[in-house]
């Protein structure tokens, strides 16, 4: 029994330290780094999204003072007709 | 025997718990693999978003010149009927006060309508010289003018199918009704003058224009100007008044 029990052990330590030990990891400026680019990221998507919302809403506003100017010059035609019938 | 057991027990779970954190943690091939592909999505959206930001410029300049473009018209629709938009605000203004002429009216039953009837004919000069103004040529007025004066016409329709075409003689002590009276009551001809019309409109039971009886149900012409036949059957029944005549054929 003691030996089964000194056996796990030493196959336990031997796969800490192999996973942990063969592989470097980045340093903490490093991982800063990738958290600081995850979060610009993030906040580009939001500009993004701020300015497609803008485009829509300027596109539509374009369009109804174009569809406004149309209907001016309609209007504009038919003060002039009416005015002369009521001269 | 328990003692070797807690020990294995704590061993395998140590064991698993090496595993997990040590597979948790972020090699730094993978560190450089997340950097390459996040500096190249950020690069992307940069471009995106300056292109964008171009887009939204232009458009904000095309919706300014749009703008302008709008209120020119507008100013010249102005310009072309000689007014300011001070006098189109005032001009605004007075439509307001006869639309709301028009709710008050509207409201009332056709009997308080009927009292009241001279105010449609002040609603009716209102519109009219309105009409006169040359804002009024502009069409968002022009519409409202002309939509006035259906619901002006409406109220006067109104009132016209709320006068009575039957009327039901009362009694002399209670209705004071004789054919005179009844032609001057307001929701028949309010106009004692057109007796003569009630009369010539039932013949028929209306022999003597002197003598009718409670309950009779009369029919009232519409109302309008004496024809020739009935101003000269008026004559004839003044003829044999004078001459002491009493019954009328």
């Amino acid at each position: 029994m003691k030996k089964s029990v000194g056996v796990i052990l030493i196959a336990g330590s031997l796969m800490a330290a192999v996973l942990s030990g063969c592989s470097s990891k980045p340093s903490a400026e490093e991982l800063q780094q990738l958290e600081a680019l995850k979060s610009e990221i993030s906040s580009l998507e939001s500009r993004i999204s701020a300015l497609e919302s803008e485009k829509a809403s300027l596109t539509r506003s374009i369009a109804e003072k174009t569809a406004m100017i149309d209907q001016c010059a309609k209007d504009k035609a038919l003060v002039e007709q009416r005015l002369k019938s009521m001269q | 025997m328990k003692l070797h057991n807690r020990i294995r027990m704590i061993v395998v779970l140590a064991c698993a718990f090496a595993v997990t954190a040590v597979a948790q943690e972020m090699s730094k091939d993978e560190w450089q693999q997340q950097m390459q592909e996040l500096t190249a999505k950020r690069d992307q959206l940069n471009s995106r978003l300056s292109a964008l930001q171009t887009e939204v410029d232009n458009l904000k300049k095309q919706d300014a010149d749009q703008l302008a473009a709008l209120n020119k018209c507008e100013d010249e629709i102005l310009s072309m009927v000689g007014a300011t938009k001070e006098s189109a605000q005032a001009f605004e203004a007075e439509l307001g006060r006869i639309d709301a002429k028009l709710d008050e009216l509207a409201r009332l039953s056709n009997q308080d309508l009927w009292s009241r009837r001279s105010e449609l004919d002040d609603v009716q000069t209102s519109i009219s010289n309105a009409k006169k103004n040359k804002l009024s040529a502009i069409p968002k007025y022009y519409d409202r003018l002309e939509n006035q004066q259906n619901r002006l016409n409406g109220l006067r329709r109104s009132i016209e199918s709320s006068m009575a075409n039957t009327y039901t003689v009362g009694t002399w002590s209670k209705d004071r009704d004789c054919l005179w009276n009844i032609a001057k009551k307001p929701t028949v001809y309010d106009n004692a003058f057109l007796w003569p019309k009630i009369w010539q409109g039932n013949r028929d039971q209306i022999k003597n224009p002197d003598v009718i009886h409670p309950g009779q149900k009369l029919n009232i012409p519409a109302k309008a100007e004496l024809t020739a036949d009935e101003k000269a059957a008026t004559r004839g029944y003044w003829q044999r008044k004078q001459s002491g005549q009493t019954q009328m054929d």
